[in-house]
């Protein structure tokens, strides 16, 4: 799907990038704060990125994932911010590292604040409790999703349904961690 | 919104969207702002479980990159990559077939005598014919082994062959060299 929306940007689609900040924004973010440990910064880093990257789709050949391409970029605009600054970007290779495992890299992680990591943890527990006390077949379908990473056609294979109905039952499943999640950031504001 | 529209942005978000159904999730995004709300929620739940959000908050650029493009030309690939493909003029088909044909006719000859028996090319050295004319020298013709008049000449090539072929052997450098023997007896 990444794909067809690059294709429409290159057709002179920019409702298409749109869609693809949307679905990239959180996690170039969270990529870049850790080289820029400031948020406001981060943002900023990031929007720097994304323009960088529609100013070169036009070179964007789909030889690697979208996201692969859009990481690379990301890190790079992020080390030459920081080169800018006159800072020091982290000692890790991050270039070398797959844009699918770089949370394994724990250089980047030493921002972690022990007050952000109490909040990751109180929405991980709720997260997993609003799974608990979904119905079994929305508990499934959404875990298939986001943990195994299965399409909607091989959920519908292991589950013996419908795609209709897995859509359905994933939309749900979203729905209600959505609330737990919008509850304990409402709490924290 | 509608929970068919709902569905649709969730299924946008697990990129499961194609055809006609991905072009209508992409016209609800640029019409409807709840629909944006709703597809970065979405999304934003998503990302909370894969862990990918920093200060545990929803971030929005679109506003912001949406701004900083705006003066920016759209993008306009309308030249579709495709392989330059130039016409081969039709008066020369005849030309080239002739061509074509003839090379295959020579290179089946050349195939031909390159698989005629070995015997018929062992070398005839006329130089000893010379050195005696009395006695014509008589060349073997079945044999695999190179006939010679001087015998120096001879032994020099036999250490030559005894030599390759031990070489050949236990190196395996030249695995698919011939070893080369004389007859039995000579």
């Amino acid at each position: 799907m990444d794909l067809e929306l690059v294709q429409r940007v290159q057709e002179g689609d920019k409702k298409a990038f749109d869609v693809l900040i949307l679905k990239y924004q959180q996690r170039i973010v969270h990529v870049i704060t850790g080289f820029v440990h400031d948020p406001v910064e981060a943002l900023d880093v990031a929007q720097e990125a994304f323009i960088k990257a529609y100013r070169a789709i036009p070179n964007f050949r789909g030889d690697s994932a979208f996201y692969t391409w859009l990481y690379r970029i990301a890190i790079n605009t992020a080390k030459n911010h920081l080169t800018a600054r006159a800072r020091r970007p982290p000692a890790v290779d991050v270039d070398a590292l797959d844009a699918t495992n770089y949370y394994d890299a724990p250089e980047l992680k030493e921002f972690e604040t022990p007050e952000s990591r109490l909040i990751s943890d109180e929405l991980e527990q709720a997260i997993q409790q609003a799974i608990q006390d979904l119905p079994e077949d929305t508990a499934t379908a959404i875990r298939l999703r986001e943990f195994e990473g299965m399409s909607y056609e091989e959920i519908a294979q292991v589950m013996d349904c419908p795609i209709g109905t897995v859509r359905s039952r994933i939309f749900r499943a979203r729905e209600a961690i959505e609330k737990q999640i919008y509850q304990i950031m409402s709490e924290e504001e | 919104m509608t929970v068919n529209q709902n569905e649709l942005l969730s299924a946008l978000v697990d990129g499961e969207l194609k055809g006609n159904e991905l072009e209508q999730a992409l016209q609800l995004l640029s019409t409807s702002d709840i629909a944006k709300v709703q597809f970065q929620r979405h999304q934003f739940v998503s990302d909370v479980l894969h862990g990918y959000v920093s200060q545990n908050r929803s971030v929005d650029l679109t506003g912001r990159i949406t701004d900083a493009l705006l003066d920016e030309p759209a993008i306009l690939l309308t030249t579709k990559r495709k392989a330059l493909v130039i016409p081969f003029p039709t008066h020369l088909w005849k030309h080239a077939t002739g061509l074509a044909l003839a090379a295959s006719v020579g290179a089946m000859a050349v195939m031909g005598v390159m698989n005629q028996p070995q015997n018929q090319l062992i070398p005839v050295t006329p130089v000893a014919s010379i050195e005696s004319p009395a006695q014509p020298m008589i060349v073997a013709q079945t044999g695999n082994r190179w006939t010679v008049g001087e015998q120096e000449v001879e032994d020099r090539l036999n250490t030559y062959l005894v030599n390759h072929s031990e070489y050949a052997g236990a190196s395996s450098v030249f695995s698919y060299a011939r070893v080369v023997s004389y007859d039995a007896g000579q």
